[in-house]
């Protein structure tokens, strides 16, 4: 990967399948440009943070966006989402849940944490690439990062 | 008495008015030729004169005054009873005599009555010389001179000292009578018995009562009245007694109830008047009050007796004044061994001073109760006691001693153990119950996770790639061929489905009902909102009766109108009119909540699987659906307290009841 692309989506997921689902879907959305992928968490983390292999990328280069799903590898979505909004340097990032979890306790544990938005990943593709696509575009628009509430 | 009927005439001579009298008498008829005849006749009449005085003299007391009440003649036995002589008297008046005992009116009548030429008669009172006094039945009588003026007065008396003594004895014994009579504190009173044909007792007359009666007795107007009348259910025993005082004479004392009366008496009988005036003299007393003390202080020996704790005296040393069959019992010390020795050898050594605490505790007035502790069996063993003691006054309110009750709790300290034991056993199993509970629970929630997340991904990996497919390449495929996608597809989000509904269906176990009151109306009618999509082009009369507030998790209720009436929807819907009602009656004081719809309905005979996770009661193809609702819709209202039941036919549409249990107000 380019670490001098200005990455616009950090997308963390660990199921390939749902991954290129999902790579289609922003692709048909027209949402094609400068997508990081993280397969874990920890990879995800070594990017945001820049350490590991993404060392040498400025952490002020932060995505536009992170679809980040919770059941991850390593270092699970929950935990990832603490460490980018327990750091002031990536507190404003917004960060959109991405699970088939319907469980009550993600949810509210994440919006504890802080996630700006949280979507449940549907069986129905459509729907997801809907979400998806509503998703990105809305934050995509955006030129500049919300200034979220100290 | 012949030398004093000799000497009769002298004294004749010199005053006896009679031989005066018959001298004159004499005189008149006195005649030489006669004289011889005649002084015989009068040495005759003389005699016989001197003869009945001597005769008079023997019985009577004689005196002889002149008008102006000198005393001019006394015979032996005036001076006799007047102890003074003869030469003392003669001359006197009668003042000499005066006892002073009666009033003057009375010596004035004499008087009057004599000088009127009457013979006065009465009874006098004098005195002797030396100062006794006598008593004398006084005859007077006037002897009149020729003018009709009395000429001289002869008394006649008779001694009735005794008489009278006799009289003021009886009069003495009458008043002492009189004043016990009326004064005692005892019922007195004298019966007389009836008797029957055959001599038995069977009624008494109350002939005399005394004041104490009525008070004592409890009769009022006793007096004259027969005692069947009184009371007429008075036990036959005393009537008996009676009889038998009045026949035989004997006295008799005892005590009995009255029960007619509601009295107790204790009574003395004895017979009064002799045997053939079958009266009986009674004296009685009101014993009620002490009877009933008796018989609770009766009561109260048998109860501390019967007593299964101990009860004990003892006096403030400690020493034991009173020792029941109770304290035998369970302390092993029979009362002889116990009375008159000191408590402390019940007392274990490690507990000495509790007595003294507690008999200081008495002292300042104190009552000890429910004092759990242990002493010490004659065998030495020890014994669990609950203890109350109490001070014993005496009547002036002074504290000298205490009672003490002593329960056998070694039982009830067993028991206490064992159930401290067995609460302790019962938190540890609830304890590793929870635990493994907790463990369960835990496992599933995992399940559940794995199951949402990890089953649904393939759903979408299989959903989302025959997508990609016909999207893609649907062109190079035969129709056939991207029908079968579709089928692919479809398959894929039905299992999507079923997969949300279980989850759906588990949790409802597992969320805490957070119970409020709710707007049944609001919360029906934003259910009806979200199926306006549904109910698009769709011709719905939906008729909505009076809904009341009920009680439950909005979230959950939510959930059930949500599966009962999109259920309504979805059976109508072939309808050309669905009639779709919804309301809540009252049934049995309880809330009925119904929704009907003029759908498909079902047979009844299936109503049974209605309810079951996955049963459906209509095929795929005719009614979507995953078989799932109904059984969350169960679910709900079983947690809620509440049933549910169902009623259809096949075509005539079907209606759905359940209840809530009323929420208990806080």
């Amino acid at each position: 990967m380019n670490e001098t692309t200005y990455v616009e989506i950090l997308l963390v997921e660990d199921n390939p399948e749902d991954l290129e689902l999902m790579q289609r879907a922003l692709r048909k959305a027209n949402i094609t440009n400068r997508i990081q992928i993280g397969r874990d968490g920890a990879e995800a983390l070594d990017f945001i943070f820049c350490e590991g292999a993404h060392a040498a990328r400025k952490i002020e280069d932060s995505p536009k966006v992170i679809l980040l799903d919770l059941k991850l590898p390593k270092v699970d979505g929950l935990e990832v989402l603490k460490r980018i909004k327990g750091d002031p340097r990536t507190r404003a990032i917004p960060v959109v849940v991405l699970t088939s979890s319907k469980e009550q306790n993600d949810v509210v544990e994440s919006y504890h944490l802080g996630v700006n938005s949280y979507i449940v990943k549907p069986v129905n593709f459509e729907s997801f690439i809907e979400a998806v696509q509503h998703l990105g575009m809305y934050w995509l628009l955006l030129n500049q990062p919300p200034k979220l509430e100290k | 008495m012949s030398t004093e009927s000799a000497g009769l005439p002298s004294h004749a001579v010199n005053g006896d008015p009679c031989l005066q009298a018959a001298g004159s008498h004499a005189g008149e008829a006195f005649h030489t030729a006669d004289r011889i005849l005649a002084e015989e006749e009068l040495k005759a009449s003389l005699k016989e004169v001197g003869d009945l005085k001597a005769a008079l003299d023997e019985h009577a007391i004689v005196a002889i005054t002149d008008p102006q009440g000198r005393i001019t003649y006394v015979n032996d036995k005036f001076c006799a009873i007047s102890k003074y002589s003869r030469e003392e008297l003669l001359g006197q008046d009668h003042r000499i005599i005066n006892s002073g005992f009666h009033p003057s009116e009375f010596i004035r009548d004499l008087w009057t009555t004599i000088a009127r030429g009457q013979v006065w008669h009465g009874e006098i009172k004098n005195r002797a010389k030396d100062g006794t006094f006598y008593w004398v039945d006084t005859t007077i009588v006037p002897f009149l001179n020729e003018h009709g003026k009395p000429r001289q007065y002869v008394a006649i008396r008779a001694d009735i000292t005794e008489r009278k003594q006799a009289e003021a004895a009886l009069r003495l014994s009458e008043d002492r009578y009189r004043t016990l009579f009326n004064t005692l504190i005892e019922g007195f009173c004298i019966i007389e018995v009836i008797f029957d044909a055959h001599n038995r007792p069977v009624d008494f007359r109350f002939l005399e009562v005394n004041p104490a009666f009525e008070k004592q007795s409890g009769l009022l107007d006793a007096k004259g009245r027969l005692m069947r009348d009184l009371a007429p259910d008075h036990e036959t025993h005393w009537f008996e007694i009676f009889g038998k005082v009045a026949l035989t004479g004997e006295t008799v004392r005892f005590e009995s109830e009255a029960r007619a009366l509601n009295r107790w008496y204790e009574v003395s009988a004895f017979q009064f008047g002799g045997m053939e005036s079958r009266q009986v003299a009674i004296l009685f007393n009101d014993i009620t009050k002490r009877k009933r003390a008796d018989l609770s202080a009766a009561q109260l020996v048998a109860i501390v007796e019967s007593s299964d704790d101990a009860i004990v005296g003892k006096d403030l040393q400690g020493i034991v004044t009173s020792w029941n069959a109770g304290a035998e019992r369970i302390f092993g010390y029979t009362a002889s061994e116990m009375l008159g020795h000191s408590i402390t050898r019940l007392i274990p050594p490690t507990r000495e001073h509790e007595e003294e605490e507690i008999l200081g505790r008495i002292w300042r007035g104190e009552n000890v109760r429910h004092f759990d502790t242990v002493r010490l069996r004659k065998d030495g063993s020890q014994i669990d006691l609950s203890v109350t003691v109490s001070a014993i006054r005496d009547s002036a309110g002074q504290i000298i001693g205490a009672s003490k009750v002593a329960r056998d709790i070694t039982a009830r300290k067993r028991t206490e153990e064992e159930i401290r034991r067995l609460n302790a056993e019962l938190e540890s199993r609830v304890a590793e119950r929870t635990a493994q509970l907790e463990i369960a629970n835990k496992e599933l929630e995992a399940f559940s996770y794995s199951v949402s997340h990890d089953l649904r991904a393939p759903l979408r990996a299989v959903d989302g790639f025959s997508q990609a497919v016909i999207e893609d390449y649907g062109g190079q495929l035969p129709a056939e061929g991207r029908r079968y996608l579709q089928t692919i597809r479809e398959g894929a989000q039905r299992m999507g489905m079923l997969i949300d509904d279980l989850l759906t269906f588990s949790r409802l176990s597992r969320v805490p009902l957070k119970q409020q009151e709710i707007n049944a109306e609001k919360l029906i009618r934003s259910v009806l909102d979200d199926f306006s999509a549904q109910r698009k082009g769709r011709q719905i009369d939906l008729r909505m009766g009076e809904l009341p507030v009920c009680t439950g998790d909005p979230a959950l209720l939510r959930q059930v109108w949500v599966n009962l009436l999109s259920n309504a929807f979805k059976y109508s819907r072939l309808r050309e009119t669905a009639v779709i009602e919804i309301g809540c009656t009252q049934q049995q004081g309880e809330k009925v909540w119904f929704v009907r719809d003029n759908g498909a309905g079902f047979d009844m005979r299936y109503v049974g699987k209605l309810f079951g996770v996955f049963h459906r009661l209509h095929r795929a193809e005719e009614y979507e659906g995953t078989g799932v609702g109904l059984a969350i819709v169960q679910r709900v209202i079983h947690r809620h307290g509440g049933r549910i039941w169902a009623e259809a036919a096949v075509d005539r549409g079907a209606t759905f009841y359940f209840t809530l249990e009323e929420a208990t107000k806080p």
